[in-house]
């Protein structure tokens, strides 16, 4: 039972009890001690005063009050409404934004105040977090320069070297290859986390970068055997920065090749939809099993089919919807288990929808 | 050819310059970005590689100053911030170029290799190599006598590969100029776009003018 309905049931006890009272007074006055009266020869002292008109003002007053204390109570209970609404949006990135408080020093209000210290201790520890990620990683990058250099320089003058050796080496500069591409992934989500990703932004035909997506798609889906299409390509454009939407766009092209099934299928699909420019990657593949779309985004997640087959860090879509999100825009994963898996992407238009091309891409475009 | 390093990690100055040396450049190492900015105002070098996080002045702000007065010296930019901004903020500065640590020293030495060829002939436009022409205007690719039809993407790889004719180029490189990636893809795109392209070049010949460079990337050369 909300705190809403319990005054309310309260409010309404009191207010029935009342009624009852003020119900048996009034009989009281107005019909027993007349009539006694009148037994006992009496004068009746109402007789000035018409009974009707004295239950009418009781009658009304009872709904009028009941109306008031309604809606005072709605009024007392804004704030904390306006408390719930505000905890409800709170999450990691606006956690230094306070809650408004009313200031009139009430209950709410001093809760309020309350729960503001609490975000901004919560706000300072995940700045640190932050901060000290961007640290690390940036401490990381010096040792692995060195180990990358060295050993790539022992590698240059080592034409003497035993192949077991040689080949030792190789693996150790793949590994020191793939942490620092790791250490970069950890940079990019951590800034973009901070709202601290800086963007160059500029009108951007996000038609012409999906083309080439296409185009690029074909080529690393030849070997595969995969059909790629792109239909409808309308023209829309968006405000954004030109690298972080085509590295955007590699990421979706990139997993729609690698959790696909030779033979299969990748559909793109750009339209203009209600001021937004919406982008629809389709792919045939295992999918994700029903239970964890959403989590698909979280960091160094991958799907369990994608444990043992496919390479890759599970930072992708991180990477992905953090660009997607610095745009101001959404993506939403969906996966028929078996079957395929579509990925959504929302980012907000600048123009008005106007289609002009669509379709396959000619064969000879290739 | 002299080249100056501004590093003030000494372990990697030295691998970076023990590299060069190497492929027969002269070397002077720097780790201060203030000494760094008279040096390079007091002598001529033929190139730069400076490190963004220095000693005393950073090196975004060596080669402000050193733009500011006129100096054109080239300028390799090397970080270890890994933002993803940086490159564009380095190149606003007036550097020529941005590599990000840690990087491979082929890459390292593709790209030094391409700040000294800067400022050649790279308005002409028709590209030859051997009997392979390419008329950057009409957008037609002629080996021989025989037409190539080639995609977009494949046009804009040749062109860059023939106008760097003669030096490596880094599989970073032709992503920056033929993609306008500035991150790693993680895919093997470029080796299949240079498959097709050698399969469209360089097949029915023995005089193959595209090449791989193991572990670097690819370059392009007359047949010897």
């Amino acid at each position: 039972m909300t705190i809403l309905r319990k005054i309310a049931v309260g409010y309404s006890v009191v207010a029935a009890l009342s009624v009852v009272m003020v119900a048996w007074l009034g009989y009281h006055e107005f019909v027993e001690e007349p009539a006694e009266y009148a037994a006992k020869g009496l004068p009746d002292l109402h007789q000035d005063t018409a009974p009707e008109a004295s239950a009418v003002i009781f009658c009304g007053l009872v709904p009028v009050l009941l109306g008031c204390g309604w809606w005072w109570l709605h009024r007392v209970l804004v704030p904390l409404r306006t408390l719930t609404r505000a905890v409800e949006e709170l999450d990691t990135h606006n956690l230094h934004q306070p809650i408004p408080r009313t200031l009139n020093g009430d209950e709410v209000d001093k809760l309020t105040a309350g729960f503001n210290t609490m975000t901004a201790r919560l706000d300072r520890s995940f700045q640190q977090i932050r901060e000290f990620t961007l640290q690390a990683s940036h401490e990381l990058k010096t040792p692995l320069t060195v180990m990358r250099g060295q050993l790539d320089g022992a590698l240059r003058d080592g034409d003497a070297l035993p192949p077991d050796q040689r080949q030792w080496m190789e693996s150790q500069l793949g590994e020191i290859e793939r942490l620092g591409k790791i250490v970069d992934s950890l940079t990019l989500l951590t800034r973009a986390d901070a709202g601290a990703l800086t963007l160059q932004h500029q009108p951007t035909e996000l038609g012409e970068l999906v083309r080439e997506a296409v185009e690029d798609a074909q080529i690393l889906a030849q070997s595969a055997g995969i059909t790629v299409t792109l239909d409808p390509c309308q023209d829309v454009q968006v405000n954004g920065d030109r690298h972080r939407l085509r590295q955007l766009l590699l990421i979706l092209t990139d997993n729609a090749v690698k959790y696909n099934w030779s033979g299969g299928f990748i559909r793109f699909a750009l339209r203009n939809a209600a001021g937004n420019a919406e982008l629809r990657v389709t792919n045939s593949g295992v999918g994700v099993a029903a239970g964890s779309p959403d989590r698909v985004f979280e960091r160094f997640v991958r799907g369990e089919n994608a444990q043992a087959k496919v390479e890759g860090s599970g930072l992708g879509l991180s990477i992905a919807k953090s660009i997607v999100t610095a745009h101001g825009g959404t993506i939403e994963f969906e996966s028929e288990h078996g079957k395929e898996t579509r990925l959504t992407v929302r980012l907000p238009a600048t123009t008005k929808p106007h289609e002009t091309s669509g379709g396959q891409l000619p064969e000879g475009a290739i | 050819m002299r080249i100056l390093v501004v590093e003030d990690d000494k372990k990697t100055a030295s691998f970076i310059a023990k590299a060069l040396k190497e492929e027969g450049f002269v070397v002077d190492i720097l780790a201060d970005g203030d000494e760094a900015l008279a040096a390079i105002k007091a002598t001529t070098f033929d190139a730069v590689i400076l490190d963004i996080m220095l000693m005393g002045r950073d090196g975004l702000s060596v080669v402000r100053q050193l733009r500011a007065g006129a100096n054109r010296t080239p300028v390799l930019l090397v970080s270890a911030r890994g933002e993803v901004n940086e490159k564009v903020e380095g190149l606003n500065a007036g550097a020529d170029d941005y590599l990000p640590k840690p990087f491979a020293l082929d890459e390292l030495i593709a790209r030094v290799r391409a700040l000294l060829r800067r400022g050649g002939p790279a308005g002409n436009p028709t590209l030859r190599l051997a009997n392979l022409t390419l008329d950057t205007t009409t957008l037609v690719a002629l080996r021989g006598d025989r037409k190539i039809e080639l995609s977009a993407r494949e046009f804009r790889l040749l062109e860059y590969l023939m106008r760097s004719a003669g030096r490596v180029c880094s599989r970073a490189m032709i992503l920056e100029k033929v993609w306008d990636y500035d991150f790693d893809p993680g895919t093997n795109l470029i080796d299949v776009y240079i498959g097709k392209l050698r399969e469209k070049i360089d097949t029915r010949t023995d005089a193959k003018l595209l090449h791989s460079v193991r572990g670097v990337g690819y370059t392009m050369k007359e047949p010897l």
